[in-house]
Protein backbone atom coordinates (compact mmCIF):
# COMPACT_ATOMS: atom_id res chain seq x y z
CA UNK A 1 0.00 0.00 0.00
CA UNK A 2 0.85 3.64 -0.68
CA UNK A 3 2.50 5.71 2.21
CA UNK A 4 -0.04 8.11 3.07
CA UNK A 5 2.34 11.16 3.77
CA UNK A 6 -0.58 13.19 4.58
CA UNK A 7 -1.67 11.41 7.68
CA UNK A 8 1.59 11.23 8.49
CA UNK A 9 2.71 14.53 8.58
CA UNK A 10 -0.82 15.00 10.77
CA UNK A 11 0.01 12.99 13.14
CA UNK A 12 3.47 14.68 13.71
CA UNK A 13 2.03 17.79 13.99
CA UNK A 14 -0.22 16.80 16.45
CA UNK A 15 1.81 14.45 18.31
CA UNK A 16 5.46 16.18 17.95
CA UNK A 17 7.80 15.82 15.37
CA UNK A 18 10.09 14.31 17.53
CA UNK A 19 7.98 10.67 16.54
CA UNK A 20 10.46 10.81 13.85
CA UNK A 21 13.50 10.17 15.94
CA UNK A 22 11.54 6.82 16.95
CA UNK A 23 14.37 4.33 17.49
CA UNK A 24 11.90 0.81 17.63
CA UNK A 25 13.24 0.06 21.17
CA UNK A 26 10.23 -1.27 22.34
CA UNK A 27 10.57 0.46 25.62
CA UNK A 28 6.63 2.06 25.65
CA UNK A 29 5.29 -1.08 24.78
CA UNK A 30 7.51 -3.08 27.65
CA UNK A 31 5.60 -0.12 30.11
CA UNK A 32 2.49 -0.80 28.73
CA UNK A 33 -0.08 -2.23 31.34
CA UNK A 34 -2.55 -3.37 28.44
CA UNK A 35 0.71 -4.44 26.23
CA UNK A 36 -0.61 -8.16 26.40
CA UNK A 37 -3.93 -7.46 24.14
CA UNK A 38 -2.79 -4.98 22.08
CA UNK A 39 -2.15 -5.98 18.46
CA UNK A 40 -0.46 -3.69 16.85
CA UNK A 41 1.51 -2.85 19.90
CA UNK A 42 2.43 0.51 20.99
CA UNK A 43 5.45 0.51 19.26
CA UNK A 44 4.21 -1.23 15.57
CA UNK A 45 1.72 1.51 15.87
CA UNK A 46 4.08 4.04 15.99
CA UNK A 47 6.17 2.32 13.04
CA UNK A 48 2.45 2.26 11.38
CA UNK A 49 2.53 6.28 11.61
CA UNK A 50 5.83 6.84 10.24
CA UNK A 51 5.36 4.37 7.44
CA UNK A 52 1.81 6.43 6.41
CA UNK A 53 -0.21 3.57 6.77
CA UNK A 54 -3.25 5.17 7.79
CA UNK A 55 -5.57 2.60 7.57
CA UNK A 56 -3.82 0.06 9.54
CA UNK A 57 -2.80 2.73 12.03
CA UNK A 58 -6.22 3.58 12.74
CA UNK A 59 -8.40 0.70 12.10
CA UNK A 60 -7.29 -1.21 15.28
CA UNK A 61 -8.21 -2.01 19.09
CA UNK A 62 -5.22 -0.73 20.44
CA UNK A 63 -6.10 2.68 20.57
CA UNK A 64 -8.76 2.03 22.39
CA UNK A 65 -7.03 0.09 25.03
CA UNK A 66 -4.42 2.84 26.30
CA UNK A 67 -5.22 3.66 29.83
CA UNK A 68 -3.39 7.01 29.32
CA UNK A 69 -1.23 5.71 32.21
CA UNK A 70 1.89 7.59 30.45
CA UNK A 71 4.10 5.47 31.96
CA UNK A 72 5.58 4.99 27.87
CA UNK A 73 5.52 8.76 27.73
CA UNK A 74 7.88 9.48 30.96
CA UNK A 75 9.92 6.34 29.99
CA UNK A 76 10.60 7.04 26.30
CA UNK A 77 14.43 7.33 25.49
CA UNK A 78 13.71 9.73 22.93
CA UNK A 79 11.44 11.73 24.38
CA UNK A 80 8.41 11.09 22.22
CA UNK A 81 5.20 10.77 23.85
CA UNK A 82 3.67 7.37 22.68
CA UNK A 83 0.09 8.62 24.60
CA UNK A 84 -0.01 11.72 22.32
CA UNK A 85 0.25 9.65 19.23
CA UNK A 86 -2.86 7.15 20.28
CA UNK A 87 -4.36 10.75 20.82
CA UNK A 88 -3.39 12.05 17.66
CA UNK A 89 -4.73 8.79 16.19
CA UNK A 90 -8.18 8.78 17.61
CA UNK A 91 -8.55 12.86 17.06
CA UNK A 92 -8.24 11.81 13.51
CA UNK A 93 -10.53 8.96 13.52
CA UNK A 94 -12.91 11.14 15.81
CA UNK A 95 -13.03 13.95 12.78
CA UNK A 96 -13.31 10.98 10.12
CA UNK A 97 -16.30 10.07 11.31
CA UNK A 98 -14.79 6.27 12.12
CA UNK A 99 -17.22 4.55 14.20
CA UNK A 100 -16.78 2.20 16.80
CA UNK A 101 -18.77 1.65 20.77
CA UNK A 102 -15.21 3.32 22.09
CA UNK A 103 -14.93 5.96 19.48
CA UNK A 104 -18.77 6.63 20.32
CA UNK A 105 -17.84 7.22 24.44
CA UNK A 106 -15.35 9.91 23.50
CA UNK A 107 -17.72 11.71 21.31
CA UNK A 108 -20.48 10.84 24.04
CA UNK A 109 -18.20 12.38 26.69
CA UNK A 110 -16.75 15.87 24.47
CA UNK A 111 -20.47 16.63 23.51
CA UNK A 112 -21.61 16.36 27.18
CA UNK A 113 -19.08 18.82 28.09
CA UNK A 114 -19.86 20.68 25.13
CA UNK A 115 -23.34 20.74 26.05
CA UNK A 116 -23.19 20.97 29.84
CA UNK A 117 -19.22 21.90 30.32
CA UNK A 118 -19.11 19.50 32.95
CA UNK A 119 -19.58 15.35 32.86
CA UNK A 120 -23.31 13.58 33.88
CA UNK A 121 -21.96 10.74 34.49
CA UNK A 122 -25.55 8.80 34.48
CA UNK A 123 -26.58 10.49 31.29
CA UNK A 124 -23.22 9.18 30.08
CA UNK A 125 -23.62 5.66 30.62
CA UNK A 126 -26.99 5.93 29.23
CA UNK A 127 -26.10 7.09 26.05
CA UNK A 128 -23.18 4.76 26.27
CA UNK A 129 -25.40 1.90 26.58
CA UNK A 130 -27.89 2.87 23.65
CA UNK A 131 -24.99 2.26 21.40
CA UNK A 132 -23.28 -0.65 23.64
CA UNK A 133 -25.50 -2.33 25.66
CA UNK A 134 -23.52 -5.43 26.19
CA UNK A 135 -22.05 -2.91 28.68
CA UNK A 136 -25.37 -2.94 30.59
CA UNK A 137 -24.48 -5.84 33.11
CA UNK A 138 -21.73 -4.09 33.85
CA UNK A 139 -23.27 -0.54 34.72
CA UNK A 140 -25.74 -2.13 36.74
CA UNK A 141 -23.43 -3.86 39.01
CA UNK A 142 -22.19 -0.36 39.31
CA UNK A 143 -25.79 1.62 39.95
CA UNK A 144 -26.46 -0.93 42.18
CA UNK A 145 -23.26 -0.30 44.38
CA UNK A 146 -23.13 3.39 44.14
CA UNK A 147 -27.19 4.32 44.26
CA UNK A 148 -27.47 2.85 47.64
CA UNK A 149 -24.49 5.26 49.11
CA UNK A 150 -26.05 8.36 47.26
CA UNK A 151 -23.45 8.53 44.51
CA UNK A 152 -25.59 8.57 41.21
CA UNK A 153 -26.62 12.14 40.44
CA UNK A 154 -29.27 12.21 38.79
CA UNK A 155 -29.97 15.78 37.95
CA UNK A 156 -27.39 17.50 35.10
CA UNK A 157 -25.64 20.25 36.06
CA UNK A 158 -24.99 22.80 33.69
CA UNK A 159 -22.71 25.74 34.05
CA UNK A 160 -23.34 29.05 32.53
CA UNK A 161 -20.33 29.46 30.58
CA UNK A 162 -21.62 27.18 28.08
CA UNK A 163 -20.71 29.21 25.34
CA UNK A 164 -17.39 29.86 26.33
CA UNK A 165 -16.68 26.01 26.68
CA UNK A 166 -18.42 25.23 23.09
CA UNK A 167 -16.24 27.96 21.55
CA UNK A 168 -13.14 26.17 23.10
CA UNK A 169 -14.24 22.88 21.95
CA UNK A 170 -15.16 23.63 18.61
CA UNK A 171 -12.27 26.47 17.76
CA UNK A 172 -9.79 24.90 19.20
CA UNK A 173 -10.21 21.02 17.24
CA UNK A 174 -9.79 22.58 14.30
CA UNK B 1 -3.88 29.91 53.95
CA UNK B 2 -6.23 30.15 51.15
CA UNK B 3 -6.65 28.69 48.02
CA UNK B 4 -9.32 28.09 44.91
CA UNK B 5 -10.96 24.99 45.03
CA UNK B 6 -11.63 22.88 42.12
CA UNK B 7 -13.95 19.91 42.96
CA UNK B 8 -14.14 18.50 38.96
CA UNK B 9 -17.32 16.91 38.27
CA UNK B 10 -17.03 13.44 40.32
CA UNK B 11 -17.14 15.73 43.32
CA UNK B 12 -21.27 15.63 42.64
CA UNK B 13 -21.41 12.15 41.84
CA UNK B 14 -18.92 8.94 42.48
CA UNK B 15 -16.18 11.13 44.63
CA UNK B 16 -18.82 12.43 47.12
CA UNK B 17 -16.69 11.48 50.04
CA UNK B 18 -13.52 12.69 48.33
CA UNK B 19 -15.15 16.52 48.41
CA UNK B 20 -16.61 16.04 51.83
CA UNK B 21 -13.39 14.87 53.06
CA UNK B 22 -10.93 17.68 51.13
CA UNK B 23 -13.65 20.30 52.33
CA UNK B 24 -13.84 18.76 56.07
CA UNK B 25 -9.88 18.13 56.61
CA UNK B 26 -8.96 21.52 55.30
CA UNK B 27 -11.37 22.88 57.37
CA UNK B 28 -9.70 21.62 60.49
CA UNK B 29 -6.41 22.92 58.94
CA UNK B 30 -7.39 26.01 58.61
CA UNK B 31 -7.08 25.87 54.99
CA UNK B 32 -9.44 28.40 53.34
CA UNK B 33 -11.22 27.10 49.86
CA UNK B 34 -13.19 29.42 48.20
CA UNK B 35 -14.42 26.93 45.09
CA UNK B 36 -13.67 28.34 41.54
CA UNK B 37 -16.57 29.97 40.20
CA UNK B 38 -18.79 28.33 37.31
CA UNK B 39 -16.15 25.77 36.86
CA UNK B 40 -16.02 23.67 34.08
CA UNK B 41 -15.01 19.71 33.19
CA UNK B 42 -11.13 19.02 32.47
CA UNK B 43 -11.56 16.79 29.86
CA UNK B 44 -10.54 13.80 32.04
CA UNK B 45 -8.62 11.34 29.73
CA UNK B 46 -11.08 11.78 27.15
CA UNK B 47 -10.25 14.70 25.03
CA UNK B 48 -8.13 13.54 22.51
CA UNK B 49 -7.53 16.67 20.90
CA UNK B 50 -4.16 18.32 23.15
CA UNK B 51 -5.23 21.94 22.18
CA UNK B 52 -9.15 21.73 23.28
CA UNK B 53 -7.77 19.82 26.81
CA UNK B 54 -5.78 22.75 27.24
CA UNK B 55 -8.48 25.08 26.51
CA UNK B 56 -10.88 23.61 29.03
CA UNK B 57 -8.24 23.36 31.37
CA UNK B 58 -7.27 27.51 30.71
CA UNK B 59 -10.41 28.29 31.26
CA UNK B 60 -10.72 27.03 34.74
CA UNK B 61 -7.22 28.11 35.93
CA UNK B 62 -8.33 31.99 34.02
CA UNK B 63 -10.85 32.15 36.71
CA UNK B 64 -8.68 32.74 39.88
CA UNK B 65 -5.41 34.18 41.47
CA UNK B 66 -4.97 32.23 44.01
CA UNK B 67 -3.30 28.60 44.05
CA UNK B 68 -5.64 25.95 42.82
CA UNK B 69 -6.20 22.96 44.31
CA UNK B 70 -7.74 19.66 43.60
CA UNK B 71 -7.80 16.33 45.16
CA UNK B 72 -8.33 14.87 41.72
CA UNK B 73 -5.26 13.48 40.26
CA UNK B 74 -7.02 13.37 36.55
CA UNK B 75 -7.87 17.49 37.11
CA UNK B 76 -4.56 17.82 38.30
CA UNK B 77 -2.32 16.06 35.80
CA UNK B 78 -4.84 18.02 32.89
CA UNK B 79 -4.38 21.13 34.80
CA UNK B 80 -0.57 21.03 35.29
CA UNK B 81 -0.09 19.70 31.71
CA UNK B 82 -1.92 22.16 30.52
CA UNK B 83 -0.56 25.29 32.52
CA UNK B 84 2.56 23.61 30.74
CA UNK B 85 1.80 23.92 27.18
CA UNK B 86 0.56 27.09 27.95
CA UNK B 87 3.84 29.02 28.71
CA UNK B 88 4.13 28.61 24.73
CA UNK B 89 3.38 31.62 23.23
CA UNK B 90 2.38 30.59 20.52
CA UNK B 91 -0.46 27.90 22.33
CA UNK B 92 -1.28 30.53 24.68
CA UNK B 93 -2.39 33.01 22.52
CA UNK B 94 -4.58 30.64 20.50
CA UNK B 95 -6.32 29.58 23.61
CA UNK B 96 -6.65 33.38 24.70
CA UNK B 97 -8.34 33.70 21.44
CA UNK B 98 -11.39 31.85 22.36
CA UNK B 99 -11.35 32.58 26.39
CA UNK B 100 -13.65 34.90 28.11
CA UNK B 101 -11.36 35.50 30.56
CA UNK B 102 -8.06 35.49 30.12
CA UNK B 103 -5.03 32.93 30.84
CA UNK B 104 -2.04 34.74 32.54
CA UNK B 105 0.19 32.03 34.60
CA UNK B 106 -1.41 29.62 37.60
CA UNK B 107 -0.25 27.59 40.37
CA UNK B 108 -1.89 23.92 40.31
CA UNK B 109 -2.05 21.72 43.93
CA UNK B 110 -2.87 18.41 44.78
CA UNK B 111 -4.51 18.32 47.98
CA UNK B 112 -1.96 15.43 49.21
CA UNK B 113 0.71 17.88 48.97
CA UNK B 114 -1.39 20.78 50.57
CA UNK B 115 -2.33 18.87 53.72
CA UNK B 116 1.10 17.17 53.93
CA UNK B 117 2.92 21.21 54.11
CA UNK B 118 -0.02 21.83 56.71
CA UNK B 119 0.97 18.97 59.01
CA UNK B 120 4.40 19.11 61.44
CA UNK B 121 6.00 16.12 62.36
CA UNK B 122 4.00 15.04 65.60
CA UNK B 123 1.50 17.96 64.52
CA UNK B 124 -0.98 18.04 68.04
CA UNK B 125 -3.55 18.30 65.75
CA UNK B 126 -3.38 14.45 64.78
CA UNK B 127 -5.69 13.14 67.49
CA UNK B 128 -5.81 9.46 66.35
CA UNK B 129 -2.66 8.59 65.95
CA UNK B 130 -2.77 5.42 63.02
CA UNK B 131 -0.30 3.41 64.73
CA UNK B 132 0.59 -0.08 63.28
CA UNK B 133 -2.10 0.77 60.46
CA UNK B 134 -0.29 -1.22 57.54
CA UNK B 135 -1.44 1.31 54.48
CA UNK B 136 -0.57 0.83 51.08
CA UNK B 137 0.07 3.75 49.39
CA UNK B 138 -1.21 3.83 45.67
CA UNK B 139 -0.35 6.65 43.52
CA UNK B 140 -2.01 5.41 40.16
CA UNK B 141 -0.89 7.13 37.17
CA UNK B 142 -1.63 10.75 37.27
CA UNK B 143 -0.54 12.58 40.04
CA UNK B 144 3.20 12.21 39.14
CA UNK B 145 2.53 12.31 35.03
CA UNK B 146 3.35 13.82 33.01
CA UNK B 147 4.55 16.93 34.95
CA UNK B 148 3.60 16.36 38.85
CA UNK B 149 6.05 17.63 41.35
CA UNK B 150 7.07 14.17 42.30
CA UNK B 151 9.12 11.35 40.73
CA UNK B 152 6.95 9.89 37.90
CA UNK B 153 7.83 5.94 38.49
CA UNK B 154 9.40 6.33 42.01
CA UNK B 155 7.53 9.30 43.97
CA UNK B 156 7.29 9.10 48.30
CA UNK B 157 5.23 11.49 48.81
CA UNK B 158 2.57 9.73 49.99
CA UNK B 159 4.69 7.49 52.19
CA UNK B 160 5.70 10.31 53.95
CA UNK B 161 2.54 11.52 54.45
CA UNK B 162 1.74 8.03 55.69
CA UNK B 163 4.33 8.31 58.19
CA UNK B 164 3.25 11.61 59.62
CA UNK B 165 0.13 10.56 60.14
CA UNK B 166 2.22 7.50 62.10
CA UNK B 167 0.76 4.94 60.15
CA UNK B 168 3.62 2.43 57.85
CA UNK B 169 3.14 2.63 54.28
CA UNK B 170 3.87 -0.79 53.20
CA UNK B 171 6.08 -2.33 50.04
CA UNK B 172 3.87 -2.11 47.37
CA UNK B 173 5.48 -2.92 43.99
CA UNK B 174 2.40 -1.97 42.02
CA UNK B 175 2.49 1.07 43.34
CA UNK B 176 2.08 3.48 40.18
CA UNK B 177 0.52 1.12 37.82
CA UNK B 178 -2.36 2.16 36.17
CA UNK B 179 -5.87 0.73 37.94
CA UNK B 180 -7.60 1.04 34.46
CA UNK B 181 -10.23 3.01 35.35
CA UNK B 182 -10.39 5.45 31.92
CA UNK B 183 -11.33 2.23 29.66
CA UNK B 184 -13.66 0.80 32.32
CA UNK B 185 -16.51 1.29 30.43
CA UNK B 186 -16.04 0.17 26.60
CA UNK B 187 -13.01 -2.14 27.67
CA UNK B 188 -14.54 -4.24 30.57
CA UNK B 189 -12.55 -6.62 30.68
CA UNK B 190 -9.03 -5.15 29.95
CA UNK B 191 -9.80 -2.71 32.97
CA UNK B 192 -10.61 -5.09 35.66
CA UNK B 193 -7.83 -7.66 34.81
CA UNK B 194 -5.35 -4.68 36.08
CA UNK B 195 -7.45 -3.45 38.60
CA UNK B 196 -7.06 -6.98 40.10
CA UNK B 197 -3.45 -7.16 40.14
CA UNK B 198 -3.31 -4.04 42.16
CA UNK B 199 -5.74 -5.56 44.88
CA UNK B 200 -4.01 -8.76 44.88
CA UNK B 201 -0.72 -6.98 45.09
CA UNK B 202 -2.00 -4.93 48.08
CA UNK B 203 -3.47 -8.00 50.11
CA UNK B 204 0.17 -9.87 49.45
CA UNK B 205 1.70 -6.97 50.94
CA UNK B 206 -0.47 -7.36 54.16
CA UNK B 207 -2.12 -3.47 53.79
CA UNK B 208 -5.05 -3.45 55.59
CA UNK B 209 -6.07 0.02 53.86
CA UNK B 210 -4.84 0.97 50.55
CA UNK B 211 -4.69 4.98 50.01
CA UNK B 212 -5.69 6.36 46.80
CA UNK B 213 -5.67 10.17 45.32
CA UNK B 214 -7.78 9.85 41.93
CA UNK B 215 -11.54 9.01 42.14
CA UNK B 216 -10.75 7.04 38.97
CA UNK B 217 -8.70 4.76 41.07
CA UNK B 218 -11.20 4.63 44.12
CA UNK B 219 -14.27 3.46 41.95
CA UNK B 220 -12.00 0.73 40.50
CA UNK B 221 -11.08 -0.90 43.54
CA UNK B 222 -13.28 -0.10 46.37
CA UNK B 223 -17.41 0.27 43.74
CA UNK B 224 -15.87 -2.52 41.86
CA UNK B 225 -13.85 -4.64 44.85
CA UNK B 226 -17.07 -6.53 45.14
CA UNK B 227 -17.53 -7.54 41.51
CA UNK B 228 -13.78 -8.64 41.17
CA UNK B 229 -13.61 -11.00 44.29
CA UNK B 230 -16.60 -13.09 42.82
CA UNK B 231 -14.95 -12.82 39.30
CA UNK B 232 -11.71 -14.33 40.50
CA UNK B 233 -13.26 -16.14 43.26
CA UNK B 234 -10.57 -14.39 45.47
CA UNK B 235 -11.60 -12.48 48.76
CA UNK B 236 -10.07 -8.96 48.98
CA UNK B 237 -11.68 -7.12 51.72
CA UNK B 238 -9.68 -4.11 52.13
CA UNK B 239 -10.92 -1.11 52.38
CA UNK B 240 -9.93 1.77 50.05
CA UNK B 241 -9.80 5.41 51.03
CA UNK B 242 -8.57 8.53 49.41
CA UNK B 243 -5.99 10.23 51.27
CA UNK B 244 -8.56 13.07 52.27
CA UNK B 245 -9.98 10.47 54.49
CA UNK B 246 -6.94 8.84 55.99
CA UNK B 247 -5.81 12.16 56.88
CA UNK B 248 -9.55 12.91 58.55
CA UNK B 249 -9.32 9.88 60.37
CA UNK B 250 -5.89 10.54 62.21
CA UNK B 251 -7.82 14.34 62.63
CA UNK B 252 -10.16 12.52 64.72
CA UNK B 253 -13.09 13.87 62.27
CA UNK B 254 -15.88 11.65 62.11
CA UNK B 255 -17.39 9.11 59.31
CA UNK B 256 -20.14 11.72 58.60
CA UNK B 257 -18.01 14.32 57.88
CA UNK B 258 -15.50 12.37 55.89
CA UNK B 259 -18.19 10.22 54.42
CA UNK B 260 -16.84 6.92 55.12
CA UNK B 261 -20.34 5.36 54.89
CA UNK B 262 -20.62 5.83 51.09
CA UNK B 263 -17.10 3.84 50.92
CA UNK B 264 -17.91 0.13 49.45
CA UNK B 265 -15.68 -1.78 51.35
CA UNK B 266 -16.56 -0.35 54.60
CA UNK B 267 -13.41 0.89 56.54
CA UNK B 268 -15.56 1.23 59.83
CA UNK B 269 -13.97 -2.28 61.23
CA UNK B 270 -10.48 -0.74 60.27
CA UNK B 271 -11.08 2.29 62.47
CA UNK B 272 -12.76 0.77 65.06
CA UNK B 273 -8.92 -1.05 65.30
CA UNK B 274 -7.10 2.17 65.19
CA UNK B 275 -9.25 3.27 68.02
CA UNK B 276 -8.85 0.63 70.02
CA UNK B 277 -5.18 0.76 69.47
CA UNK B 278 -5.34 4.11 70.80
CA UNK B 279 -7.16 3.00 73.78
CA UNK B 280 -4.34 0.37 74.42
CA UNK B 281 -1.52 3.03 74.04
CA UNK B 282 0.42 1.27 71.48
Amino acid sequence: MARDETFKHEVLRLAGAEVLTCIQCGTCSASCPTAHLMNPSIRRLIKLCLEGKKKEALHNETLWLCTSCLLCTVRCPRGIRPKAVVSALKDIAERAGLRSKDAAYEQFFLKQIKDYGRIAELALTGEFLLVFPQGAVQSMQMGLELLPRGKIDLKIEKIKGRDEVKRIVEELSK
Amino acid sequence: MKLAYYPGCVSQSTGKEMDASTRAVCLALGIELVELDDWNCCGATHVSNELVATGLAARNMARTDLPIMTACSICYSNLRAAAQRLEETETREKVNAVLDKKYSGARVRHALDVILEALAENDERIVVPLKELKVAPYYGCLLTRPTGLYSPQFPSILEKLIKRLQAEPVEFRLKTFCCGGPIFMPQEKAAEEIAFKILWEAKKAGAEVIVTVCPLCHLMLDAKQKVLEQKHGEKIGIPVLYVTQLAGIALGLGPEELGLEMNSVSPMAMVERVYERMAEGI
